[in-house]
This record gives C-alpha cells, structure tokens and sequence, in this order.
C-alpha cells in the first residue's frame, strides 16, 4: 500500500482510476457537504488538508475554486451596475476582485490537472454559471456528461440553464435523458411534459401526462380531489385547448378541452378558473346559450364586479364570432363589448333587456324609495356597482335616457364624495374608429383636449355640473330635486369635478380658479392640493405645481401615495435634494435612502431622478439611474431562474407557463423601454457632441435665460467645491475611498455590509464607446417592442450614424407601417433623403437598388422639395394637425429651402393658434425654441400663443 | 340638511398641519409654534380631537387640564381652541366635540386627576356674540369677568371669561 500511496502522492488523478487515499477521499466528500450547505470556512480547511499532501489533485483544486469564488461573490454585495463588479464596499474592490481571479484559476488549474474528471467539468460549469454566462457553462456540463452521462445533479443543472437561456430543444433533451434514469419520480414527468410543451408540441405534452398517470397506482393520492391534482389536471386542459390543427382552426382542441374539463370538475379547486375557461371555451365554439349560463354561474359566484365576465356574457347573448370574444377577454379595466365597439340599436335593445332597463334606479334597500321596479340583472344584483356603471355605457349616448342616467350616477358619486368620479367618467368618451386593415369600427377614448372638449357626453357633464354648482350653491340642493337638502360637501365635490372637466379640456386657468374655491371650503383635503399642482403643471409652472403638492403633503406625513406625488413633482421642478428628503420618510432608514430605494427596485423613482439629472446636463448621473432601471430588468430576468425547480415541485405548471411568456416579453415593457430609450438619446447626444462627456466643462451659459444662467452656475460652483474637498487629484476615487472606510465601520456595528455607490457620477458609463451601447439598446427595443414607433425612431437614429443605410430604412419602413403619418416618421425620411445625396460612399449595387427602390415608396415618388411641399398643403388643408408635425414640417422647410422659407414656416405653427392636438409644456417648449432660431420676433409671437393656453408658462 | 355624522380623530405629529390649518382659517388670532408643537406630542385624545365628515377633517377641538387659580390641589378643564370651518358650521359639528369633552368628564369625574376638576372654562372675545350664545344657550355656561387687553393684535382687545360649574 505505500507503493500505492506514493504513486497517488505523484499524481493523484482520481479519473485516472486512482482515487484518493481513505481519508482524504472523506475530507472531499466533506468539501463537497459543506459547499453545499454554504459552510464555505470549513470547506476550504479541508480542501487545504488534501491540497497540503497532494497539490495537484484536479477535484479539490476545483472544488477550493469554487468555494473562493461563491466567499468573493458574498462580499461583493451586487452594486449599482454592472461596472462595479471589480469595486466592492466591503474589503476594497481591487482586493475582492484578485479573490475571484484567483478562484478562476485555481478551477482552470484543476481542470488542466484532471481534464477526464466530470467533477472538475461540472465546477467549471459552475463558475461560468455563477458569472452569470450560461452559454460557456452548459459547454462545461456536456463535456462532463460526456463523462459522465448518467450523473443526475449534472443533468438537471444543466436543464436549468437551458430554459433559462430558452434552449428548447436542448432542455427536452435534458429532461428526456432524467425522465429515463428515474422514471418513478413525478417532477421528471412533469418536467419533461413541460419540455414538450414549450417546444410548441402540445399532442405530445399530453401523452406524456397520460403515460404519467398510467404508471400510478389507481388509489393514488394524484387522482384525489386536491390543489396538486387540480392544476395539472386543468394543465393537461390548457394543453388539449391548445393542440392546434391548421385545417380546424382550434376548435378540434377545444371541442376535447371543454369535454375534459367536464371531466376533471370533480378534482378541481380553483372554482373561479373553471368557470372561466368553461366559459371562454363555449364561446370560441360559438355555445352561445351554455356560454350564457356560465356566465350568469360566474355573477352567482361573486364575480360581479369582474368586467371581463360581463364582456364575455354580452358575447353570449350577442352571438359575437370568435375573434370579437377574444377582444373582448383581452379588454382591461371597464372594458367590455359595448366599450369596444358601437352597438347596433338592436343589439341594445338585447342587451338592456338582459342588464335592466332603468339599472341605474335607485336601490330600494338603500334608501326606502324603491319607486321605479328594476329588471334584469340589475335586480337580480341590486348592489353590484359594475352593472349599474354598464348600464350607462348600453345607452345611446345622445340620447334623453342617457342624460338621466348618468345625471344619476354623478349626483351619487357627489354625494358619497368619490374623487375618482373625473377620471371615471373620462371613459365614456369614446370616438368611432375604422380600422385600416379590416375596416371594422372600434372606439377609442378621446384624450387630447382637443377632441375631449367637442365630445357630447363630455358637453352633457359640463352642462350637467354646471347646473349642480348653481343649485347646490343656493340652496345645498339637486336641480331636479328640491326637497333633499345635501351636506356642504356635496357642492365642494361638484366644484372638484368641474376643475376635473377643466383639466380634461385643458382649461387651467378656469381650473385653478375652481379648485381654489375648494381649498378654501375644505383646505384639509388632500385631493385638492393634487389636482391644484396637476393644473399649475400642466399650465406650466412646475415650481409652483412642487410647491402647492408640498403643502398638501404636510396635511398627513403618514400619506405614502401625496409623498411619492410630492416626490415626482419636486424632481420634476428639479428640486432633487429636497425629493430625496422627502422620499426618505417612508425608506428605511438604516440605509442610504438612494440604496434602499435601488434594493427596493423603485423604478418610477430612479426614472424620474434620471429625467431631473438629463435636463440639467448630468449626463453620467442621469445614465447611472437610467441603468439601474435597466438592472432592474435584468434582475427580473435572472430571478426566474428560481421558479424553473419550483413551479414543478409545486406543480404552479400554468403559473409557470405564463411566467415564461412575461420573462420573454419582458424587455418589451414600457418602463424598460422609458429607461432604454433614454439611455440611447443619451449615448446618442454624445456621439453627436463628443465634448460634452467631460462633466467638468463649463455648460453654454450663452444660451440659457438669465434665470438658468444663475441655476447653471450655482451648480458649477458646488460641483467644483465638491471636488475640492475631494482633495485635488483624483478626487473622486479618494472620496470613495473614504466612504469605504466609514462603511467599514458601519459594517463592524451593524455586522452587514452596505453597498456604497462607487460611481455617481457615472463616469464609467460616460467612458463607454457610445454608438455601441445605443446600437445594443436599440436592437433590444426593436426586437422586444416591434410596435412601438419610439423603438424604430431610435433604431433609424442609430443606424444612420452607424453609416448602415439599409437598417436605417428598414427602420423607416417600420416606422411606416406603424403610423404612416407620424411626426417623427416624417422628420426622419427628411434626414434619410438627406444623408442619402450628401454621402460619398456607397452600398453595394444589389443595396442601392433595394434603397432607391424602397425610399421611392416612402417619398411616394416625390422629389425631396415636392414631399415637403405636399406635408405643408396637407398641414395646410387639416386645421388639426399636430403640434409636433407643424414643428417638424417647419423645420424641414427651413432645413430644404433655406431661411428664405422662414415666414411660411413659422405661419406653419403660428396659423393654428395652438388649437391643435398634442399641445404640451414639452411640445411648445420645442415650438418656442424652433422660433427662436427664426428670429424676427417670431420667439414673441410664439409666447403669445402659448401664454392664451398654458396661462402659467413664464418662461417656456 | 342638519346635524351631520362625524367621526372624532386624534391629533399627532404627523396630521398637526391640518389644526393649523382649521384655527387659522376659524380665528383672527394665530396661534405660536409651540402651540402646534405641544398638540403634536401624545395628548389625551379624548381632550383634543379632529372631527371628521366624509373622510376629512372639518373641525378640531384643544382643551387641557391646568391648576385652578387660587384652589390648591383644585384643577379645571380649559377650552384653548374649537373651531370649525367655516362651510360646515351650523351642522352641529361644534356641539358634538364639547359634548365630547363634557361626555368624557362625567365618565371619568371620580377618576384620579378628574376628581379635582371643578369647572371648564374659556376665554372669549368680548365682540364674538355667536360663541357666547353657543356655550351659554346650548352649554349653560356663564359668563364670568372682562379680562381686559387680553389680545394683543386684534381689535377689540377685550374677552370675557365664561366658565360652568362641574360639580
């Protein structure tokens, strides 16, 4: 044996068919034991034991890797991106960051010793994976499956990875390979029906389940009545609802769905959900009267409030075809078919047949005056609010028993005091639209003021409103009413819903005057100092709209919703510090409030403080919250990596399916596009002005007003304090090493680690190459929101100075498809036609042709100057064209016809008097400027304008 | 439409903001800083209160308890300020918050620092009719001697005092 012994001392490779001695074969194990239960001390002792005698053993090389590396992630507590990973707070960046190089290679170390070991692979795999790079780490595991093929930990590691990284075929793979080491474990049938399913295969999902449940005994507790059974028996549901043929357009699958779900009724638990599939299954096969009686099964079971099962049923009873229903499921809110779409009068009559005929009457157990009998569902459910609400949205609005209706409806709410009745009521200003593709008529909701203020119902409320003021305010009574007296607050909340109107239609002045009459009836609610900062901001004076949001803040420190309102106004007025302050009251407060609020993922927060640093010129700053946000997404990715063992385990199998989608649309999101968007204009804008990187340049005092001058300059002189005090030289990195230390000894007393920000400035980020980052977001935002029109603007933006001339008009093509008749189309198809005849280079024959063919379509085979020309007649023929599309067109006059076209330019914008849509703070903002660049007091005539509608606008 | 159902409220640090608001919009006199910093520490809610209508205060009762002048040992319950706004007066709101304090010493007269209040009083600017008539025909106070240049900055500087016996 000491022959033995000592070969194994020369190489102790234990693939090599010599394994470790006895004893420090155990120590290994005990490695491995305490890898696992995160005793990572102890672990690496007893790896250094086994090292001592044998230095070159590749497993427990690895394994000491492995465990070095999980020590250094510990304490580098993730930061605020992705840049600090080589800077941590706890024991000095660098420090932490040879920890992990040096785990790295002492795992390439061990591997090189025992290339043959599926344990040496398996960590590799690891390490990669905990570095978060998926694709090298699946290599890793097959090489040590290639070993090891039958190693069952290695297996499902690597199946993990695969759905994370959405390898289909690869994770059915995977899970076949498990199913068949252990076929008498449920989680691996489960999981590989999973597998099938995901590959789009649902037949094959089935069987799988069905060959699963022949395997159980027949008293098995999988065929009882309980939670487990219940979801993957309404699984198996979901599958057969979704074995699709091509010839039968579904229904086959459907047909088999609805006969199964009869089946499994008595296992089920979730109630709710049965109903509901049952019922949208009976309407996509066109059972119109079951469908009814699920419905009317639903309301019974208390779901009366649900507008998605009031849409579904007046599917039913209007016999909607199967694509309507499928609207109609997808609608949210209040939503239902009669929302949707005009209703015939036919179609009415059925309807209100079904929902009541005087629905909106008044409950007789409320109030005792039960005079006018209701019918219908409205008395079968006398107190359900939602069907009393539909009842209105039935009836013609024109008409005289609308008008008495919601004349109802609103004298209740004023009564009661609900301040959400305004924006309640600003969805039933519904416009006919015919669609493009189909030329059927939807309704969408007016909401610029421009269409809210010629809407009828819109006419009828201020009409309606109007007389509560007058009567109430005489006599504290209805005008149809004389004989009930209301309490004071009944006029209070009439005035309230009058400066709602105003708002709606953009009168702020009227507005302001209104809801100061409340504040002074009532200064004690909180509502009124709200909508009062909502007018100040949107008439355009967002310092006093902070201040005024402020003051109604100070009623109640314990009102999170008024401080997060306060909060947003205050960083939108550009007051950061005091946002900070104010947002601190409901952080916790052991952290930095800016931490705490990055742990908390706040995103509308970090958005917002993102914003107030871009319009002050702190660019880095502004990048980093932007790229916090962007983190944030990320995050939320890398977190389904949990659910991929749980949802299983727990048998959530539906649940998991849908998290799969939302993990897959996740980038398409709106708030991940706000952030990316920005992060692009940023990048963007210093491609365009390279010098503006350098954070210490001086802004261009020259063209601010004397005001932002003061601003600008107060903010100069505190930045160059704060570098002073930062001590000269490398100012920055010494003040952050400072905090390192008063965050060490914050961390000896409260004996965790805090994460300091070692980046505020963003400065990283300032220093990255530019067109390559926004290029990476842009691809993203195309890719994951293809119908935004924002994403391909962007898309175009960055392909053109990327000189891909081809992306650019893909980009403009899209953009086309989407809404022909965008501003930001527009402008852009002018700046293509531009760089396109001032380029020196050019494509490849086969592009050229694809370019000056496609460009042709967009300019509708117009000369440059003659697709201005014809923009400025059809601006010229539509009196409500767009703000933004009277700037853009302005502008490309100018920028083709020289400043000789400077008068019928700013005629352009002028001649609308601003009675056109999208006027905003923003927009005019734009407008002013353009102006300005005209010169010949045209800046005045323009104020002019926007002082008649944004009476607040000081200085735009 | 007459006496409206109002819920009481206390008062602490976090709501001070709104009594502010309600004296300064109910009395000529405003109050100092210290005032609204004693009514933001923990005060026996059932002697200072908001009263609520439709989820917003509407009006605000502050009394305390203070040694009786000249009885050793003696106390009284002194009214420092009701008021209610002005829109939602005549509603019954006043009466309900002294009914209130009233209410809550009867049950508590024979309890501890209770059992040495003898009386409740305030003090009232001689020119403000509405409120004597309010405490003495609804309250039975009574009124007590002219405490002259009690005010400093309002006009008349004059109040009477009116007090009502409680035992």
């Amino acid at each position: 044996t000491t022959t033995t012994m000592k070969a194994n001392n020369d190489n102790p490779q234990a693939g090599q068919g010599r394994p470790l001695p006895k004893k420090e074969s155990d120590l290994f194990k005990n490695v491995v034991k305490f890898y696992e239960s995160k005793q990572y001390k102890k672990g690496l002792k007893n790896a250094d034991t086994i090292l001592k005698r044998f230095p070159n053993h590749g497993e427990t090389l690895c394994m000491k890797g492995l465990i070095m590396n999980q020590m250094a992630n510990l304490n580098n507590v993730i930061g605020v991106s992705d840049h600090d990973k080589k800077a941590s707070g706890v024991d000095g960046g660098a420090h932490i960051e040879d920890k992990k190089k040096e785990a790295v290679e002492l795992v390439k170390k061990g591997l090189m010793m025992d290339m043959r070991s599926h344990v040496c692979w398996h960590v590799y795999g690891l390490l990669h994976r905990s570095s978060q790079d998926y694709a090298e780490a699946i290599k890793a595991y097959k090489q040590a499956l290639r070993i090891d093929s039958e190693n069952l930990q290695i297996l499902r590691d690597m199946g993990l990875l695969q759905i994370q990284m959405r390898d289909l075929a690869g994770f059915r793979d995977t899970r076949l390979r498990i199913l068949e080491l252990r076929p008498n474990s449920k989680v691996h049938w489960l999981s590989y029906a999973l597998s099938v399913h995901v590959n789009g295969d649902a037949v094959a999902a089935v069987v799988v389940l069905d060959n699963y449940m022949a395997t159980l005994e027949k008293d098995s507790v999988e065929f009882q009545r309980n939670f487990e059974t219940s979801e993957l028996a309404l699984y198996k549901n979901r599958l057969l609802s979704e074995t699709t043929l091509q010839e039968d357009g579904g229904v086959e699958g459907i047909k088999k769905a609805l006969i199964h779900l009869d089946e499994i009724h008595s296992v089920v638990v979730d109630h709710t959900g049965w109903f509901s599939t049952r019922l949208s299954y009976q309407l996509q096969l066109g059972q119109f009267e079951s469908a009814k009686e699920t419905a009317f099964a639903l309301l019974e079971r208390g779901s009366t409030e649900e507008y998605r099962v009031h849409g579904s049923l007046m599917c039913a009873l209007l016999k909607c075809d199967r694509d309507t229903c499928r609207e109609v499921e997808k609608m949210r809110g209040t939503g239902t078919l009669a929302t949707l779409r005009p209703l015939s009068d036919e179609e009415r009559t059925i309807l209100l047949n079904a929902y009541g005929t005087d629905a909106i009457a008044e409950n007789g157990e409320e109030d005792g005056s039960d005079q006018v009998m209701k019918d219908g569902l409205a008395k079968t459910f006398p107190k359900s609010a939602a069907i009393k609400r539909i009842y209105l949205t039935l009836l013609p609005p024109t008409g005289e028993e609308f008008k008495v209706a919601i004349d109802k409806y609103c004298q209740r709410q004023i009564i009661k005091g609900v301040p959400s009745l305004g924006s309640d009521l600003s969805s039933f200003y519904l416009m006919e639209v015919k669609r493009p593709n189909n030329g059927e008529t939807r309704n969408v909701l007016a909401k610029d003021p421009l269409n809210v203020k010629t809407h009828s119902v819109y006419r009828l409320l201020v009409d309606l409103v109007d007389s509560y003021v007058t009567s109430l305010s005489s006599n504290s009574t209805f005008p149809n009413d004389s004989a009930t007296e209301h309490a004071p607050s009944a006029l209070l909340w009439a005035w309230y819903l009058r400066s709602i109107l105003h708002e709606q239609a953009a009168e702020y002045s009227e507005g302001i005057s209104l809801i100061n009459k409340c504040i002074e009836h009532t200064p004690t609610a909180v509502d009124f100092y709200e909508l009062k900062s909502r007018l100040l901001e949107a008439g355009g004076d967002i310092q006093q709209a902070a201040d005024v949001i402020n003051a109604g803040r100070d009623l109640d420190h314990q009102d999170r919703y008024i401080n997060n309102q306060a909060t947003k106004t205050l960083l939108r007025a550009g007051r950061e510090e005091e946002a900070a302050k104010t947002i601190s009251l409901f952080t916790r407060h052991e952290a930095p409030a800016e931490q705490n609020l990055y742990d908390m993922q706040c995103t509308w927060y970090e958005l917002e403080l993102a914003d107030c640093w871009r319009r002050k010129g702190e660019l880095g700053r502004s990048l980093r919250k932007y790229m916090a946000v962007v983190k944030h997404y990320q995050d939320f990715h890398e977190d389904q990596f949990d659910f991929h063992m749980y949802c299983i385990r727990k048998v959530t199998l539906r649940s998991y399916c849908d998290l799969l989608k939302f993990e897959d649309e996740l980038w398409g999101l709106p708030h991940y596009g706000r952030a990316a968007e920005e992060v692009i204009k940023i990048h963007l804008h210093l491609v365009d002005n390279p010098d503006k990187a350098q954070d210490d340049e001086e802004p261009d005092y020259s063209k601010m007003t004397s005001a932002e001058r003061k601003k600008a300059k107060n903010i100069a002189r505190k930045k160059k304090k704060a570098l002073e005090a930062g001590s000269g030289v490398g100012g920055d990195n010494s003040a952050s090493s400072k905090s390192n230390t008063a965050n060490n000894d914050e961390k000896k007393k409260k004996g965790k680690p805090h994460v300091i920000d070692v980046d505020p400035m963003g400065k990283e980020l300032l220093a990255l190459d530019h067109l390559e980052e926004a290029k990476k977001f842009s691809a993203i935002l195309v890719r994951h929101a293809p119908k935004r029109m924002s994403a391909w603007a962007l898309q175009y933006d960055v392909s053109i100075r990327r000189g891909k001339m081809l992306m650019a008009l893909q980009a403009l093509s899209k953009m086309n498809s989407i809404d022909p008749n965008d501003h930001r189309l527009f402008s852009r198809i002018i700046d293509f036609s531009q760089k396109l005849s001032s380029r020196t280079e050019k494509c490849h024959a086969a592009s050229e042709l694809v370019i000056s063919g496609e460009f042709t379509k967009l300019m509708n085979g117009k000369s440059l100057s003659d697709f201005v020309q014809m923009a400025v007649d059809s601006i010229k023929a539509d009196p409500v064209s767009s703000l933004p599309m009277r700037i853009a067109v302005a502008k490309a006059m100018i920028s083709v016809g020289g400043s000789s076209a400077a008068k019928e330019a700013s005629s352009l914008i002028l001649d609308s008097k601003l009675n056109a849509p999208c006027v905003t703070v923003e927009t005019c903002r734009e407008a002013v400027a353009f102006m300005e660049s005209l010169g010949g007091g045209n800046k005045e005539r323009m104020m002019m304008l926007i002082m008649a509608k944004l009476p607040f606008a000081k200085d735009c | 439409m007459g006496a409206l159902a109002i819920d009481f409220g206390l008062i602490n640090a976090d709501n001070v903001e709104q009594l502010k608001i309600i004296n300064q919009s109910c009395f000529p006199v405003s109050y100092k800083a210290s005032f609204y910093e004693d009514m933001a520490k923990k005060q026996d809610e059932n002697l200072c209160k908001f009263a609520y209508w439709n989820g917003f205060a509407v009006g605000a009762i502050c009394t305390r308890i203070e040694p009786l002048p000249g009885s050793p040992g003696r106390h009284r319950i002194y009214i420092m300020t009701l008021g209610v706004l002005a829109a939602y007066r005549n509603h019954g709101i006043g009466s309900k918050l002294v009914t209130s304090v009233l209410d809550y010493f009867e049950a508590q007269k024979d309890e501890k620092l209770f059992s040495t209040v003898d009386e409740i009083m305030l003090h009232v600017q001689t020119s403000n009719v509405d409120a004597m008539k309010f405490y003495g025909e609804k309250f039975g106070f009574e009124k007590g001697e002219l405490v002259e240049n009690y005010y400093k900055r309002i006009d008349p500087p004059h109040c009477y005092i009116l007090r009502k016996k409680l035992r």
